[in-house]
């Protein structure tokens, strides 16, 4: 959930000055703060290391024919005892080197995450935007619909979507399925704080002056809400979504401990967790910790960023 | 309310007692009813055996034994079978056990809402002869009749007619469904569904207890790294199953012992026999590659079950040849061999069938249901994706699973199948007969099986009196399913409980869990 | 006033009802409760009569108004795995999950509003970023591996505390609680804070930017310049000024707490309504899903009713502004 200094926008001023201070601003405080610095590295190396996966990792463990069964639980740098294989940071049950089937987890768990935020963010903003300018039943109808999306956990709504998507999609689509509905049931269950937050400022901004000016000069209702309201609601709304991305990580692993996650054999981080904790107790600890270390450091990174981020685009809080 | 309060103050004042042999349990699963006649599932039945008996009852060896009945010798010459039933037998609330429990009995577990009917499918009539004589008589010869009912448990018709529980109500649950009356060795002292069930020792049983348990208290625990967690900090005295993967980490651990078997069930590959095109591939969706018995002798010797069995279940399992194992009665062990592991030969035969590229399916797996389940299945995907079949693997909770099945939505599946009668017939029945609805056969043949052969052999092994003529049948009807590779047999589950270290215990290969045979030291 | 409440009011119903409508088309995605009711040997006829007796088979606006039939007059069903009435089953599991909700809570709010105002007044401090920092890992890491975790540290490695259940609980006039009895209040410890944490972590961060922006205010550099203490200043002052918006999101997030519980539940076998759900999706057991979804929705809808209706009679200019606290 959102902060309340999240729902104090920045002041109307015109907006070239504004943006020229921001940025001079943003980069002062950045430069300024380690923690900062040293998770956006985190964030970028993550990045990059998902997104050359496949230059990167030894192996690619989303090919099952690849795979031999027999190096099966193979501790990290040691080699395994029927093949002789050495892998990194060992193996699990099915003989994946864990290191690949990281770089390639991370992969789908900043993809989801990623792109439930913004789909997330695209749908509250609109209707948050809506709800506040137009009101009336607009707004009554939004802001309950936010309600009963509210009502709902996250977790029954991917298995409703999950449910839903399983009947109508054709069967040959199936397997890329659960990518897209972890997508959708993760965004769905987002939206509401950003449509609440940016309803909002929206109610706080029309009345401005310089939204009544527009009016009187004839400007239409969707180019106000565009070009005026929206810059205003757009900081707290970056917040959110940063702080969103690390949820929508850790809602997916949770989603995934409940059955209703990526499949196992192109697992995200969150499935990695998921299969490596039924190990915890017999001693392949590597299949749980290294994704579990992973998990931490992006979501950590993620959040600490996030929080870096609402503090220096609220100068008040300086 | 009141009840509960009653029950709960029943705890508490147990609990202060503090005996020295109590005994805590965990399963994954709680017994979702206390009536033995309303739903036939191994969580259900397994729990209620300790409170419950039947008129015989299965040993350590799982041999049947006289339990409500002393004797039993067939009629005539085949007409049915007569039990002599065991006197001085007393319910645990102090009424005495007779025929008329019986032939009550017998009404109440055929009756069309119970669910554990179809075992008097043979029966025809149930006769009182006198307060302790029975017949039963079945309509066909039936030499295994006695086998079959060891899980058919005698309630008290007084006891019944005075709480409202004639009848088994699955639906809206009566008296039976929270409370007990058998004359098992152990009471059911305190209900709370879904969080604890307590027996405590029957003072009044006709059997002599070999237990020192003195109070027992059942809990489910789902999470299976949760219930290792109790294990290890000493929360509970056992627990079942342990994962396959702590078995090993268990056993070296001082404080606790893991027991180990194989259980009756065998796990297999099922194919689309009847499909006419496969569902879930690119290049061949107008033909159905499992119609070519070469391409399905390609799968079996595909699939590495030594392989499976060394790294996902540890060395816990046994690789299997049919759908029975050698546990069961008439296991055809002259066919024990199963297919070699040869992905050359898998590749050949693939060619020689017409498929040299190999082709792309659909494999169907339940997450939740057989040890390990995902696991296998995604070994089994690698395995199939080296001779060139290209499986995508979707696995799933159960009960998304058998709707699945029912609706011909796979190519191929995983299927584990535990004969309800330890009988080598019983996979026949339900697995290689042709489906057929108003027989009641071929019940959980998805992929609709058929062989003239096998449908004709059914019947006379199920009447056949002699033991030998009876297993040449069976070794027939077990060559026709390894010649057709009807299905691709894998290995037998072991069954893998752990106890704490001064806990003796028997575990029986139906995974059922025997509070009488429990000694804490 | 009035009008506005009853035009809430109204509104809210409507939400129930969508919100039933929706729980039951959904209902047959979650799979088929007839497998999991009968045994080995049900034949295909077993299965079709079981569906039809059960209603299964008709349309799910049918069996949508049956459940409002019922529920209206008190009556939710019977479970298809336990065979006894929905709301008995419900009554029975209510007061775990309520404790544990109850104590996570205050949990959450006590260090939560504790170790906010403190990072808040040593904003630059060491230790008050080293909090801030930390203070994330426990929102880096999903719930149930906290959970595992704990389990793994507290009650297998030190076996200090129980590794699941409730432990002895005491019955108070229908009300069956852990509070009372020594393993009762250990079993409490770990599942709490696994469920608590992640609130703390919020309130605690709410706790301090609301403190900033206070510690801002005309009024209270006012108060320094008289010369109160600090102190008196950071407490009487500032605190009182930012538990507003702080008790309204407290609020909005108890439901939560109960809501989310259905993971700490599974986690640590604890028997409340979430557990109770969670096995009601395993075996399909429609009367008690939609039972627990409507209890939820009620619950969620009535705390943002009486939220906004809090935020119309302390304000009425601010109509239902109440985002902006949230």
């Amino acid at each position: 959930m959102a902060d309340t200094s999240l729902n104090t926008p920045a002041k109307p001023q015109e907006r070239s000055r504004l943006r020229v201070a921001l940025e001079s601003d943003f980069a002062y405080q950045f430069k300024k703060s380690p923690v900062a610095i040293v998770s956006a590295l985190v964030v970028f190396f993550m990045v990059f290391c998902a997104v050359f996966a496949p230059l990167i990792a030894p192996y690619n463990p989303f090919d099952p024919g690849s795979l031999n069964l027999m190096n099966g639980f193979s501790r990290p740098m040691e080699p395994n005892a029927f093949t002789g294989d050495v892998f990194w940071l060992g193996t699990d049950d099915q003989g994946r080197d864990v290191f690949s089937t990281i770089l390639y987890g991370m992969r789908i768990s900043l993809f989801v995450g990623a792109a439930a935020v913004l789909f997330a963010m695209v749908l509250g903003v609109t209707l948050g935007l809506l709800a506040g300018y137009l009101g009336g039943w607009t707004e009554t109808i939004i802001m309950r619909v936010a309600d009963v999306q509210l009502t709902f956990p996250a977790i029954l709504v991917a298995m409703l979507i999950f449910g839903v998507a399983k009947g109508i999609t054709p069967v040959e689509y199936r397997d890329q399925m659960a990518i897209w509905v972890l997508i959708i049931a993760i965004g769905l269950s987002d939206w509401v704080q950003f449509a609440r937050v940016v309803r909002g400022a929206t109610l706080v901004e029309k009345n401005k002056e310089y939204v009544q000016a527009a009016r009187l000069i004839g400007r239409g209702s969707g180019a106000i809400m565009l070009r005026h309201i929206l810059p205003n609601v757009l900081s707290p709304v970056l917040v959110i979504a940063t702080i969103s991305l690390a949820l929508a990580i850790i809602a997916e692993a949770t989603l995934s401990f409940l059955g209703v996650g990526a499949p196992p054999t192109q697992p995200s981080l969150g499935t990695l967790i998921r299969i490596g904790q039924g190990f915890l107790f017999s001693g392949e600890w590597w299949i749980l910790l290294f994704p579990a270390v992973t998990l931490l450091a992006l979501a950590l990174s993620v959040n600490l960023l996030g929080d870096w981020l609402r503090d220096a685009l609220n100068p008040r809080l300086r | 309310m009141l009840r509960s309060v009653r029950i709960a103050a029943a705890a508490l004042a147990l609990a202060s007692v503090a005996n020295a042999e109590e005994f805590t349990w965990a399963e994954t699963t709680d017994p979702q009813t206390m009536d033995p006649h309303a739903v036939n599932s191994a969580p259900v039945l397994g729990f209620l055996n300790n409170v419950y008996e039947g008129l015989v009852r299965r040993g350590k060896d799982m041999s049947i034994e006289p339990a409500l009945a002393t004797a039993w010798e067939p009629i005539g010459a085949g007409e049915g079978w007569r039990f002599t039933l065991r006197e001085g037998v007393t319910f645990h609330d102090g009424s005495t056990f007779d025929a008329q429990d019986v032939l009550f009995s017998y009404e109440r577990a055929s009756d069309e809402g119970s669910d554990t009917r179809s075992w008097f499918a043979p029966v025809s009539e149930v006769r009182v002869v006198d307060d302790y004589t029975v017949d039963i008589l079945t309509s066909a010869p039936n030499p295994i009749f006695p086998d079959s009912i060891a899980n058919w448990m005698i309630l008290d018709s007084g006891w019944a007619e005075a709480n409202n529980a004639v009848r088994p109500d699955k639906d809206n649950g009566n008296y039976a469904t929270l409370n007990t009356n058998g004359t098992g060795a152990f009471k059911v002292v305190a209900r709370e569904p879904g969080l604890r069930t307590v027996l405590e020792p029957f003072d009044g049983w006709w059997d002599e207890a070999t237990h020192n348990v003195t109070r027992a208290e059942l809990t489910p625990i789902q999470n299976p790294a949760t219930a290792v967690a109790a294990l290890l900090s000493g929360d509970v005295d056992f627990i079942n199953p342990v994962p396959i993967q702590d078995t090993a980490r268990l056993a070296s651990n001082a404080k606790v012992k893991v027991i180990q078997g194989i259980e009756a069930r065998v796990i297999m590959l099922g194919f689309p026999h009847e499909a006419e095109a496969l569902k879930y591939s690119g290049e061949t969706s107008d033909a159905n590659p499992f119609a070519d018995v070469r391409v399905r002798q390609a799968v079996a010797h595909a699939v590495n079950v030594p392989a499976i069995l060394q790294t996902i279940m540890r060395g816990n399992a046994e690789e299997v040849s049919q759908l029975v194992s050698p546990a069961m009665r008439g296991y055809s062990a002259s066919m024990a061999e199963r297919p070699a592991y040869d992905p050359e030969k898998a590749r050949a035969l693939l060619a020689e069938a017409g498929y040299a590229d190999g082709f792309s399916l659909g494999l169907k797996c339940p997450n939740d249901r057989y040890l390990n389940d995902e696991a296998v299945c995604q070994a089994v995907t690698g395995m199939l994706a080296q001779v060139g079949i290209k499986a995508t693997l979707d696995a799933m909770p159960v009960q998304n699973y058998w709707p699945e099945l029912r609706a011909d939505n796979y190519d191929m599946y995983l299927l584990g199948w535990s004969p309800g009668t330890f009988d080598a017939e019983h996979p026949i029945r339900f697995l290689a007969s042709t489906p057929n609805e108003e027989k009641k056969l071929g019940s959980w043949n998805f992929g609709g099986f058929s062989n003239a052969r096998i449908d004709e052999l059914l019947p006379m092994i199920q009447s056949e009196i002699d033991d030998s003529k009876r297993q040449a049948m069976l070794d027939e009807s077990t060559k026709i399913l390894q010649d057709e590779v009807a299905y691709v047999p894998l290995y037998v589950q072991p069954l893998v409980w752990g106890t704490q270290a001064n806990i003796d215990l028997t575990q029986r290969p139906d995974n059922f869990f025997i509070l009488r045979w429990v000694t804490v030291n | 006033m009035l009008a506005y409440v009853i035009q809430r009011v109204f509104q809210s119903a409507i939400v129930l009802l969508v919100v039933g409508l929706v729980a039951f088309s959904m209902f047959r995605f979650v799979g088929d409760p007839v497998d999991n009711m009968l045994g080995q040997e049900r034949t295909q006829a077993d299965i079709e009569r079981l569906r039809s007796q059960l209603g299964l088979d008709q349309p799910f606006a049918v069996q949508y108004f049956k459940f409002l039939q019922g529920a209206a007059q008190g009556n939710f069903g019977v479970s298809y795995r336990q065979g006894r009435p929905v709301s008995d089953i419900l009554i029975e599991r209510a007061p775990a999950t309520l404790e544990l909700a109850a104590v996570s809570g205050f949990l959450a709010i006590s260090i939560g509003i504790a170790l906010g105002v403190f990072t808040a007044i040593r904003r630059n401090g060491f230790a008050a970023n080293a909090i801030m920092s930390v203070s994330l890992i426990g929102v880096s890491l999903p719930t149930f591996l906290i959970g595992i975790l704990l389990i793994y540290l507290f009650s297998v490695e030190l076996g200090w505390l129980p590794s699941f259940g409730r432990g002895d609980t005491v019955m108070l006039g229908g009300w069956s609680t852990g509070f009372l009895t020594e393993s009762g209040l250990k079993a409490l410890i770990l599942p709490s804070i696994t469920l608590g944490l992640y609130q703390m972590t919020l309130i605690m961060r709410l706790v301090r930017s609301e403190m900033l922006e206070v510690l801002r205010q005309d009024y209270i550099r006012f108060a320094r310049a008289r010369g109160l203490r600090e102190r008196a200043v950071n407490f009487r002052h500032a605190l009182k000024n930012t538990l507003v918006p702080v008790i309204t999101v407290t609020g909005l997030q108890l439901g939560s707490i109960i809501a989310f519980a259905i993971i700490t539940e599974t986690v640590f076998q604890w028997p409340g309504v979430g557990l109770l759900f969670i096995n009601a999706i395993q075996f399909v057991d429609i009367p008690v899903m939609a039972a627990y979804l409507m209890l939820i929705s009620v619950m969620f809808v009535g705390i943002n009713l009486i939220v906004d209706l809090l935020y119309f009679a302390i304000d009425p200019r601010l109509r239902v502004d109440r985002t902006a606290a949230h």
